[in-house]
């Protein structure tokens, strides 16, 4: 595994744990307690935030290739959260509040894994 | 990880499409944020976590969302819900009228002993109200459950709405566990002492 890169020390605690809260980027509500994920890397898509999604020829949404995510294997270990309808076998993760999304990813096929992308968060 | 909750439940909001159960989806932000990408898929349902005499629940809250239209809420979708909120829109008749409809689609399909409460929503909009608040109360009464006007625009008793269902399921539970504390009773429920059993009808109807 790649050691985290600069910054990610103010994050990421010896044990891999977050340090810091997991909040909304947009309305601060408390997706995650600190210490209730770990770091993961895993290249997933998820579409883009904003609020007018261009849509590519193909039909197939804007988005991002990210690598750094909070992995959870519980559902229950959120704070506040929400989980949109299928995808494929895809559930997307959303702001419980103000439904900002997605800021994570959820497979069916894999039911313990829980991935909120660090990018897509803030830190408190 | 060990578990960080005492309590989880499973909580359903019912009632006629538009009486805007979506927005009681406990959305306490002003303005939601609902990218393209978002409101064409829909959400499925939330975790929240509250807390309530120092114990922490977490609350999985689920909306009909659409399936209501075609009256096709069966026993799969009540299945494991310890809470229903039923929803009608105090400016929409019908939806008012629909609620004893949704108590005994309820009564068929759900546990028995699943905590209802009825909410009167979009109260911020009392020019266009159809239904009196007396009205809401009266039929909550009938059935021996509770109400609350609620606003999900105003976050009016949104909130209170919540707590006060999670209270009750609690309370219920714990009288459960009292009541045959020698069975060694499994789940995610954790008990750690005994509460004093509070019947409190009506007793969050004020605005």
């Amino acid at each position: 595994m790649a050691a985290p890169g600069a910054g990610m020390e103010a994050l990421v605690c010896a044990r891999g744990r977050n340090r810091k809260a997991v909040l909304c980027q947009r309305c601060g509500s408390r997706v995650l307690q600190p210490g209730a994920a770990t770091l993961a890397r895993r290249q997933l898509f998820l579409p883009s935030m904003k609020k007018k999604t261009a849509l590519a020829e193909s039909g197939s949404p804007d988005g991002d290739v990210l690598q750094d995510h909070w992995l959870v294997d519980d559902m229950f270990s959120f704070e506040n959260i929400g989980f949109t309808k299928d995808v494929g076998n895809i559930k997307f993760l959303i702001c419980a509040d103000c439904e900002i999304g997605p800021i994570g990813w959820h497979c069916l096929d894999d039911k313990k894994s829980f991935y909120v992308a660090l990018d897509r968060v803030s830190h408190e | 990880m060990a578990k960080t909750y005492d309590y989880l439940f499973k909580l359903l909001l019912i009632g006629d499409s538009g009486v805007g159960k979506t927005c009681l989806l406990f959305r306490f932000s002003e303005d939601a944020f609902n990218t393209t990408f978002i409101s064409t898929i829909g959400i499925d349902f939330k975790i929240r976590t509250i807390e309530l005499d120092g114990k922490k629940i977490k609350l999985q809250i689920w909306d009909t969302a659409g399936q209501e239209r075609f009256r096709t809420i069966t026993t799969a979708y009540y299945r494991g819900a310890m809470g229903i909120m039923l929803v009608y829109d105090i400016t929409n008749e019908k939806s008012f009228d629909n609620i004893k409809n949704w108590i005994r689609n309820i009564e068929e399909h759900a546990s028995s002993d699943v905590e209802r409460m009825i909410l009167g929503n979009k109260c911020d909009m009392n020019e266009k109200r159809q239904v009196s608040k007396e009205k809401g109360e009266k039929l909550a009464i009938d059935y021996g459950i509770k109400f609350l006007e609620t606003s999900a625009k105003s976050s009016i008793n949104v909130e209170e709405a919540f707590f006060t269902l999670a209270r009750d399921i609690m309370t219920k539970l714990n009288r459960k566990m009292n009541d045959n504390s020698s069975s060694g009773a499994g789940g995610p429920v954790k008990i750690t002492e005994n509460r004093s059993k509070k019947s409190s009808f009506f007793r969050c109807t004020l605005l």
